[in-house]
């Protein structure tokens, strides 16, 4: 069975570890936890690690004293490497620290650009609807100016039609009291005919005398004719 | 009834993109990609995106090629991913981060190997002379 290191400090986390064990493991497991040493160097604490075998499986007799020790560490090699790291760790800090930078630079433009696109979309939509509605509107007025003006043409024709009807029958009824005056005319003393025209009066007396009364009945017989 | 234990979330509470290698190809022809994917995932198993890849095994000129974009790493490192101990060796070596401390500490250890390997053969082969000689 393996046994492997754990740093338990200075036998508290050891004397925990083995507390948990003498309740909880088998009494198989017992006899191991029973060898239990302190390790090489302080805080070391055995713990077995489980591979083929299971935890029922005894430990094999020649592993019964074995004790893992750590690769051996060269002290002045150990400094340089942990310079080496410090070093490695301080320039990987900067360069995280410039990515991140950039990261956060181009997610703020593309954020922006995403902003402008959908403003942009929002004016170009807008735009549209006011050219299409600008079009309707010219095409409306277009209509009405041209039915305005349609009307307008009818509607003069029509005045200079009933104006030329007016100045016809103007010029018909003038036509018709000429005539008319000229019917009249012909009856007209004058001093051509005034001798004859003496003649026959004085020839064909008139009486206008009458008598009416108020049942509307006329006597036209008088005593004076 | 049901017993409520931990709460199961699709990604858990402590979840870190990590940069790392992911083991690709088949019965022997391995070939690694170079990969950002959850820390909770298999090695090989979804990954967020693929960085690069490296191939193992030498080529016709006794290269091994290995490709990188540096663009997304950079990017994702700025994304706060961490790096696994492989994929800082490699990228160490490709030139994009420093050397790391322990391919220097590994390359010293061999030419001091090598050196007392060397100083050992020729010192075993003077000796030998030496009681020729006499």
């Amino acid at each position: 069975m393996h046994f492997r290191f754990r740093g338990g400090g200075r036998g508290n986390g050891g004397a925990q570890l083995r507390s948990a064990a003498a309740s909880a493991m088998l009494p198989a497991l017992r006899r191991c936890w029973a060898a239990l040493r302190p390790g090489p160097f302080p805080g070391a604490v055995l713990v077995p690690a489980r591979g083929r075998k299971t935890r029922d499986d005894p430990p094999a007799k020649s592993k019964a004293g074995r004790i893992k020790v750590p690769p051996p560490v060269d002290p002045a090699e150990l400094l340089v490497v942990q310079e080496r790291y410090s070093q490695y760790y301080r320039v990987l800090r900067a360069l995280r620290s410039e990515f991140r930078v950039e990261a956060g630079k181009k997610k703020r433009e593309l954020l922006q650009e995403q902003e402008q696109q959908v403003t942009t979309d929002i004016q170009e939509s807008l735009l549209a609807w006011n050219d299409t509605e600008n079009e309707r509107q010219w095409r409306r007025r277009e209509e009405r100016l041209r039915r305005e003006e349609e009307e307008l043409k009818k509607k003069k024709l029509q005045g200079a039609i009933s104006q030329a009807k007016l100045v016809e029958d103007f010029m018909k009824q003038k036509e018709k009291e000429v005539l008319r005056l000229q019917e009249e005319a012909q009856t007209f003393i004058t001093p051509e005919n005034l001798d004859e025209r003496i003649k026959q009066c004085l020839d064909n007396p008139q009486n206008y005398n009458f008598a009416i009364d108020k049942k509307q009945r006329i006597v036209r017989r008088t005593t004076l004719s | 009834m049901v017993q409520l234990g931990r709460v199961l979330r699709a990604v858990p509470g402590r979840a870190r993109v990590v940069i790392r290698l992911a083991m690709r190809g088949c019965t022997n022809r391995p070939m690694l990609l170079l990969v950002a994917a959850h820390n909770w995932r298999a090695r090989d198993g979804p990954f967020l995106e693929q960085l690069g890849c490296c191939d193992p095994m030498p080529n016709s000129h006794g290269e091994k090629v290995v490709g990188i974009n540096m663009e997304r790493l950079r990017h994702w490192l700025g994304t706060g991913a961490c790096v696994s101990r492989p994929a800082e060796k490699l990228l160490g070596l490709a030139g994009f981060f420093p050397l790391h401390p322990m391919t220097i500490t590994g390359a010293e250890r061999l030419r001091k190997a090598r050196a007392a390997e060397a100083a050992r053969a020729s010192e075993a082969s003077a000796g030998p002379k030496e009681d020729a000689e006499e």
